[in-house]
C-alpha cells in the first residue's frame, strides 16, 4: 500500500499543528500588513470599485439560488415540527430566526468563499507564478498596495452587503413554500416575521457574524494566492487550500460568536 | 571604446534553494552605459543571478553594490528607490493580462508619476511608439506574439526613466526576425538614452551581436569575462564549446 | 436585399442585457448536456470499462480518510452551534428544553448531516478533483492518456465516481455521529440537558433515514461528476486552473443545494 510506510499518527498530527499554526501565524501577519497599508493615501479607490463590481456581479446568481433555495428548505424541515405543536403561524418566526441568526450568513459565506473567495485565490495565484507580482515588485509598485489591499476590503464589503440581500431572498423564499406546502398567506407569514418574536438583535446577530465570515474568506483567500508555487498545479492546490481554509474558519468563528454575540 | 565607471558590483554571491547550490561565489562588475550579457548553460543561476540585483532574491551570502549602496540587504520597501532606478523586462514578458497594453503602460505612470489617467495613457502611447508597437496599444497580451509582448514590456520598463534595465532572455523562444528587433531596440536604448542594458541571454546571434562585455557563468562560479574577442578566440575549452554550440566537449551539465 | 456583411447597429444597454441573459440560458443549457453526457459516460464505463485495479481503492482513501478530520472539525462545529441556536430560539417560548435533541436528531439525519456534510465535500474534494484533472489536461497529460487508446473517464472519472459514491455516505455518517456527540455536550453544558434526555431518537423515523441516504446517494454522485467536468474542461495555463478549480467548489455546492430542494420537496410531498 502507498501508506502504509507513512510516518507515525502522533508525527503526523504534530507536523499537522505546526502548519496550523504557521498558516494562522502568517495569516495574521498578512492582516497587519493590509491594515497598514489601509489608510486614505494609499488606498485605490478606483481599484476597490472595480473589484466591488465584479465581485458583486460574479456572486449575484449563486448568492439568489442558494438563498431561493435554503429559504424553501428551512420551511420543509421546520413545517413537521411546527404541525406537531399545532402552531403554524408560528412557521414565519420559526423561519426568520434560523435564517437571519444562522443559516443566511452561513450559507452565503461558504458560497462567496467557493465563487468570490475561490476566484480571488485563482487570480492572484496565476498572477505569482507567471511572475506578475514579481513584475509589480520590479515596477516598484507593492503588490499588497495595489493588489490585495482593494481584494481584501471588495470581499468583506460583498459578503456582508450579499447577506442582506440573501436574507431577505431566504425569507422570501420561505415565505413561497409556506404557501406552497401548508397553505400559509405570505400575510401570516410576515405576521410571524414582524410579530415581536424577532427582534432587531437577531438580524444584527447574522451581520456581525458576515462581517467576521467576510474577514476569514478574504484573509485565507489572499493569503493562499500570494503563497502559490509551482506552476499551474500549484494554483488548483493554492484554491483547494484557500476554500478549505475558509470553510474550516468560518464554522470556527460562527460557533464563537454563536455564544459571544447576543 | 573608452573606460567606463563601475556601475553595479557582484560580490561574492552565493545561493542556494534547498541543498541544491546555484551560485557559489559569483564576483563581476558591470559598468555604466554598456550592454552587458550574462550568460551559460540552463539552470546555470543567470536569472537568479540578477534578480539579486532588483531584491526578488536575497544573498545567502555577499554583497550587491549599486551605484555606490550596499542593497542586498534593503528591506522591501527600502528597495522601491532602487528598483524605481534598475527596471527588470522579465522572461514571459509578465503583463498584466487583464490590461490592455496601454493601461499596463500607464499603471506605473499613475502610480509613480502622479499623472492623472489620462495623461498616464497619452505617455504610454508615447512610449509603446518608441518600441514601434504604436498601433497596438488597446489590444490586450493574451492577442499579441511573443515578440510584441516583449516589446510592450520594455516600453513598460522604460516608464519609470530606469538607468539600467535587466532583460531575462529576451530573445528566447522568438522567430529569429523577431529576436532580432529586440535586439536592435536594446541597443537603440543603450546608444541614444546612455541606458545600461544587463541581459541574460543562450541566444549566440544576440551576444555577438550586440554585446559590450559578457559574462560566463559555469557550475556556480564566473568562467570568464571579458569583450565579444575575448571570446572568440578564448582557449577555454568550455567557452569555446558553449559559444561554438558544439554537442562534445569539456561541459559537465547538473 | 440587405448587405451581409454590414456591421448590425450598436448595442443598447437594453440589447446588451438580452444579449447577456440568453447568453446564460445558452451556457445553462449546454453545461447542463454536458453534465448528463459525463454521468451517462460514466455509468457506462463503471459496467464495460477497463480501468486499472486500486485506483478506485486509492481515491476512496482520497476522499474518504483524508476529509474525515475536515468533516469531523466542521461538522462539529454545525452540531455545537445548531443546538445552542435552536434551544435559544426555544427557549424564547417555553423554557422547555426536553424534546431539543430529538429534534434535532431528526433534523441531523435528514437534512443537515448529509447537505452540510456535502458542502463541506464539495470544497474540499470537489475542489481537489478538479485542480488534479485540469492541471492533467493543461499539461496535455490527458491528451497522453487518449494517445494510449485510455478512456479519460473511465480512467479518470470513473475511480473518483464511484469512491464518492460509497465515501460520501461513510464519511457523511461519521461525521454526523460526531456532530450529534458535540450537540449533546453543547446542550447539557449551556442548558442542563442530561444524555440520557437528549439522546432521544423517537422522532426518527423510516423516512427520515430514507431521506437522508438519498440526498447521500444524490450528493455523492453529484460531486464527482460537477467536479470531473470542470477538471476536463479546463483550458488555459495556471489561470484555467485556477478558473476550473473554482467553477468545480460553486457548481458542487449549487447542485447540492438544487438536489437539496427537490429531494426535500419530494420526501415531503410523498409524506416521508
Amino acid at each position: 500500500m502507498a501508506h502504509s510506510d507513512s510516518p507515525s499518527l502522533v508525527r503526523r498530527l504534530g507536523a499537522g499543528t505546526v502548519e496550523t499554526a504557521a498558516t494562522i501565524g502568517a495569516m495574521l501577519a498578512l492582516l497587519g500588513r493590509i491594515l497598514a497599508r489601509a489608510t486614505p493615501k494609499r488606498f485605490d479607490r478606483r481599484e476597490l470599485v472595480r473589484h466591488l463590481e465584479f465581485m458583486a456581479i460574479e456572486s449575484l446568481p449563486i448568492v439568489i439560488v442558494t438563498a431561493l433555495f435554503t429559504g424553501a428548505i428551512v420551511v420543509i424541515q421546520a413545517t413537521p415540527v411546527v404541525q406537531r405543536f399545532g402552531a403554524e403561524g408560528l412557521l414565519g418566526w420559526g423561519a426568520g430566526f434560523g435564517v437571519l441568526r444562522e443559516i443566511g450568513p452561513l450559507l452565503t459565506a461558504l458560497m462567496i468563499s467557493g465563487r468570490v473567495g475561490a476566484n480571488n485565490t485563482a487570480d492572484l495565484g496565476t498572477m505569482v507564478v507567471t511572475e506578475q507580482v514579481d513584475g509589480l515588485r520590479a515596477l516598484a509598485i507593492d503588490p499588497l498596495e495595489y493588489l490585495v489591499v482593494p481584494r481584501f476590503f471588495g470581499l468583506v464589503t460583498t459578503l456582508t452587503l450579499m447577506t442582506v440581500f440573501s436574507d431577505l431572498l431566504a425569507l422570501f423564499g420561505a415565505a413561497i413554500a409556506g404557501q406552497a406546502l401548508i397553505g400559509l398567506s405570505m400575510h401570516g407569514f410576515y405576521n410571524g416575521i414582524a410579530g415581536g418574536l424577532i427582534q432587531f438583535k437577531d438580524v444584527a446577530h447574522g451581520l456581525i457574524k458576515s462581517v467576521a465570515f467576510g474577514l476569514i474568506v478574504a484573509l485565507s483567500s489572499c493569503h493562499f494566492g500570494l503563497a502559490t508555487s509551482g506552476g499551474a498545479p500549484g494554483v488548483g492546490r493554492s484554491v483547494k487550500a484557500s476554500v478549505v481554509t475558509s470553510a474550516a474558519g468560518i464554522f470556527a468563528l460562527d460557533y464563537f460568536l454563536s455564544f459571544v454575540v447576543p | 571604446m573608452s573606460e567606463r565607471e563601475t556601475l553595479i558590483r557582484f560580490d561574492r554571491i552565493t545561493k542556494a534553494f534547498g541543498d541544491r547550490t546555484i551560485l557559489d561565489g559569483v564576483s563581476f562588475d558591470v559598468r555604466r552605459g554598456e550592454v552587458f550579457f550574462v550568460i551559460g548553460a540552463s539552470g546555470v543561476g543567470k536569472s537568479v543571478t540578477i534578480k539579486h540585483l532588483v531584491g526578488l532574491l536575497r544573498p545567502d551570502s555577499g554583497d550587491v553594490w549599486f551605484d555606490g549602496q550596499e542593497v542586498s540587504r534593503l528591506s522591501e520597501e527600502a528597495f522601491f528607490p532602487v528598483r524605481k532606478r534598475v527596471a527588470m523586462v522579465f522572461q514571459y514578458a509578465t503583463l498584466f493580462d487583464s490590461m490592455t497594453c496601454l493601461e499596463n503602460i500607464a499603471l506605473p505612470l499613475e502610480k509613480h508619476r502622479g499623472l492623472t489617467r489620462d495623461d498616464a495613457l497619452l505617455e504610454a502611447r508615447r512610449l509603446l511608439d518608441r518600441v514601434h508597437l504604436g498601433k497596438f496599444g488597446e489590444r490586450f497580451p493574451a492577442e499579441l506574439g511573443d515578440g510584441m509582448k516583449k516589446r510592450v514590456a520594455i516600453a513598460r520598463a522604460l516608464t519609470v526613466n530606469p538607468e539600467v534595465i535587466l532583460f531575462d532572455e529576451p530573445t528566447t523562444s522568438l522567430d529569429p526576425v523577431s529576436a532580432r528587433r529586440v535586439d536592435t531596440l536594446i541597443r537603440e536604448l543603450s546608444d541614444t538614452l546612455g541606458v545600461t542594458a544587463i541581459v541574460v541571454s543562450h541566444d549566440l546571434t544576440s551576444i555577438f551581436g550586440i554585446a559590450d562585455r559578457i559574462v560566463m557563468l559555469y557550475r556556480g562560479k564566473v568562467r570568464t569575462i571579458g569583450d565579444r574577442d575575448h571570446f572568440r578566440h578564448t582557449e577555454d575549452g568550455v567557452v569555446r564549446q558553449f559559444v561554438g554550440g558544439l554537442a562534445d566537449g569539456p561541459m559537465e551539465f547538473g | 436585399m440587405k448587405n451581409p456583411m454590414e456591421t448590425p447597429p450598436p448595442l443598447t444597454e437594453h440589447d446588451a442585457f438580452l444579449v447577456r441573459l440568453g447568453r446564460v440560458c445558452i451556457d445553462g443549457f449546454e453545461g447542463g448536456r454536458a453534465l448528463s453526457s459525463l454521468f451517462l459516460r460514466t455509468l457506462w464505463f463503471t459496467f464495460r470499462g477497463s480501468r486499472p485495479k486500486g485506483a478506485t481503492a486509492h481515491e476512496a482513501f482520497e476522499i474518504g480518510n483524508k476529509s474525515l478530520g475536515f468533516l469531523a472539525l466542521t461538522m462539529g462545529f454545525i452540531g455545537m452551534i445548531l443546538v445552542y441556536q435552536s434551544a435559544v430560539q426555544l427557549g424564547r417560548l417555553v423554557p422547555d428544553y426536553t424534546m431539543v435533541g430529538a429534534n434535532y436528531g431528526e433534523l441531523l439525519v435528514r437534512e443537515l448531516g448529509p447537505t452540510i456534510g456535502a458542502l463541506m465535500l464539495a470544497t474540499r474534494v470537489g475542489a481537489g478533483m478538479a485542480a488534479e484533472l485540469a492541471s492533467m489536461v493543461v499539461t496535455e497529460q490527458v491528451d497522453a492518456l487518449r494517445l494510449c487508446a485510455a478512456d479519460p473517464v473511465d480512467f479518470l472519472v470513473v475511480p473518483r465516481f464511484l469512491a464518492s459514491l460509497v465515501m460520501t455516505l461513510m464519511v457523511v455518517v461519521l461525521s454526523s455521529a460526531f456532530a450529534y456527540g458535540t450537540g449533546a455536550v453543547t446542550a447539557f453544558i449551556a442548558f442542563d440537558v442530561r444524555f440520557d434526555v437528549f439522546a432521544n431518537l423517537s422522532l426518527i423515523d423510516f423516512g427520515d433515514v430514507m431521506t437522508g441516504l438519498a440526498k447521500c446517494v444524490a450528493y455523492g454522485a453529484a460531486i464527482p461528476i460537477c467536479s470531473c467536468h470542470c477538471g476536463l474542461e479546463a483550458y488555459g495555463g495556471s489561470a484555467g486552473v485556477g478558473r476550473a478549480t473554482t467553477a468545480a467548489v460553486v457548481l458542487s455546492s449549487l447542485a447540492i443545494i438544487v438536489l437539496n430542494f427537490f429531494i426535500s420537496a419530494g420526501a415531503f410531498l410523498v409524506g416521508l
